[in-house]
């Protein structure tokens, strides 16, 4: 069972791997629909708006309560702001939309590239010479790349609303205090590094919720088993890679 | 023309084809029947591409085939419109064009009134109308059929029939159609191949099918539990 498993983590790594050199060979080819990419960009993004923002703005309120009632005892009230501001930035803001964009968009494109391939819309699309890389996984490619950043940067700021929030009830700290500390905490290092992230985490989303789909045959039984294997793999490997970025970037150096 | 040599094809370590042969002429159509699981679909998937063959040779005129599925296999976030643009994507025609094409390839089909619809509001043998329309909407050489009648009804089944007699006529074509379905293969077929674990086991033309005294293809046309075909083997 044990020799299965890997053996198909295997297999699914090397296809994802796979697909991406493809993908990445027709967007610098200028191969890429637009228009369809811009459909992508609204499904993927725009419609994630909501469940983004209502995520952060809770994670947000926890994390503000938690560091408020810890810095407090510290005396440390005016490190609140900048405090928040780096948990944000550095880690929640990519986190929650990679998350969040895995579990409503990943199982979605799984399901639907699965169905098409059960359906034998795959095999019409190869009939017809076109490659479904590049029919179907580039414009979600492209579409991912633009509102990933999008998607943690709103995250971040509703995060820090709701530490604005937060910190104002719990400690009486005035928004202007929280605001200055952020000011103060926050290098241009981790912006980059937040941008890198979520480019990071769109990359995993999208390659191996379409590796599953596109590898997946039999029936509808098998829809919703690739569904569950493109939601515990992207969520798996986001958290993963996310670490592996913050231990490469932030890890103290003697 | 196409022509195939020997052909073999493994899954898993079953020989799902051992040996078939055959040649389709233009303006012919070969019927290729047998029950279920005898190696049709492979054999159709083989001639298309979408499998490669672990023996044997196919020989084609043209790459230009047009595919009508079982199912239909339409986009369903594309319109009827888009679905057939998307056949003609590859010669990058313009827009004008493209439309003219589209307009009397549906005309042909009956279903130039549902050219903004989407697949999910047409029944199924509208899409399968569709369905033949993309197929040939690059006026291809070679069009395979698989099972283009079942799960039709009877009126739906002889209409289907009626278009595939025609477009061989229109386009004269090499026409493949796999079925099992009675009236589609005596209708539509010059001659039949009947295929039983994975190897051809008789040939001939619809009449001369009704006629043999062939066991196999006695029993398939006759639809009788009688004969070698429930035993599994040849």
């Amino acid at each position: 069972m044990l020799e299965r498993w890997f053996g198909n983590g295997a297999q699914l790594l090397g296809l994802t791997v796979v697909m991406f050199v493809q993908t990445i060979k027709y967007i610098l080819r200028g191969e890429i629909d637009w228009w369809e990419s811009v459909r992508q960009a609204n499904i993927i993004g725009v419609n994630s708006f909501v469940v983004v923002g209502i995520t952060a703005l809770f994670t947000g309120f926890a994390m503000s309560l938690q560091i408020s009632r810890e810095l407090m005892a510290f005396g440390g009230d005016t490190a609140i702001g900048g405090v928040v501001a780096l948990a944000l930035i550095r880690e929640i803001g990519p986190i929650t939309a990679g998350v969040m964009v895995a579990g409503r968009v990943g199982s979605a494109i799984a399901a639907e590239l699965t169905t098409m391939m059960i359906t034998e819309q795959i095999d019409a699309l190869k009939v017809m010479r076109i490659d479904p890389v590049q029919f179907l996984v580039v414009p979600r490619y492209v579409a991912a790349m633009w509102m990933m950043p999008v998607l943690s940067v709103y995250a971040m700021f509703i995060g820090l609303y709701a530490g604005i929030e937060i910190s104002h009830a719990a400690a009486n700290l005035p928004p202007e205090t929280f605001l200055d500390s952020v000011k103060q905490k926050i290098l241009d290092r981790d912006f980059a590094v937040h941008f890198v992230k979520s480019w990071i985490n769109a990359t995993i989303v999208i390659m191996f919720s379409c590796a599953i789909g596109l590898s997946t045959r039999g029936g509808a039984e098998d829809v919703g088993l690739a569904t569950t294997r493109a939601i515990v793999w992207t969520m798996t490997v986001i958290f993963i890679a996310n670490y592996i970025v913050t231990a490469l970037t932030y890890s103290p150096r003697p | 023309m196409m022509q195939v040599v020997h052909l073999r094809k493994i899954f898993n370590g079953r020989e799902v084809l051992k040996d078939v042969s055959f040649e389709v002429r233009p303006g012919e159509t070969l019927g290729i029947i047998g029950p279920s699981g005898c190696g049709k679909s492979t054999t159709l998937k083989l001639l298309c591409g979408l499998l490669t063959p672990d023996g044997g040779k196919i020989f084609k005129r043209s790459e230009d085939i047009g595919l009508v599925f079982q199912g239909s296999a339409l986009l369903n976030s594309l319109t009827v419109r888009e679905n057939l643009a998307l056949a003609l994507r590859s010669r990058k025609l313009p827009r004008a064009e493209q439309d003219r094409i589209i307009t009397e390839k549906l005309k042909l089909v009956g279903l130039l009134d549902y050219i903004d619809s989407y697949p999910t509001q047409l029944s199924g043998g509208q899409q399968k109308r569709v369905s033949f329309a993309r197929a040939i909407v690059n006026d291809p050489k070679i069009i395979l059929y698989d099972e283009p009648t079942t799960g039709l009804d009877p009126v739906m089944s002889t209409v289907i029939e009626d278009y595939m007699i025609e477009l061989e006529r229109q386009l004269g074509a090499a026409c493949i159609v796999v079925t099992h379905q009675f009236s589609t293969w005596t209708r539509v077929s010059d001659r039949v191949l009947l295929l039983h674990a994975g190897v051809t086991v008789w040939e001939g033309t619809p009449s001369e099918a009704l006629k043999s005294e062939n066991k196999y293809i006695r029993q398939f046309a006759d639809a009788t539990k009688e004969g070698p075909m429930l035993a599994g083997t040849t």
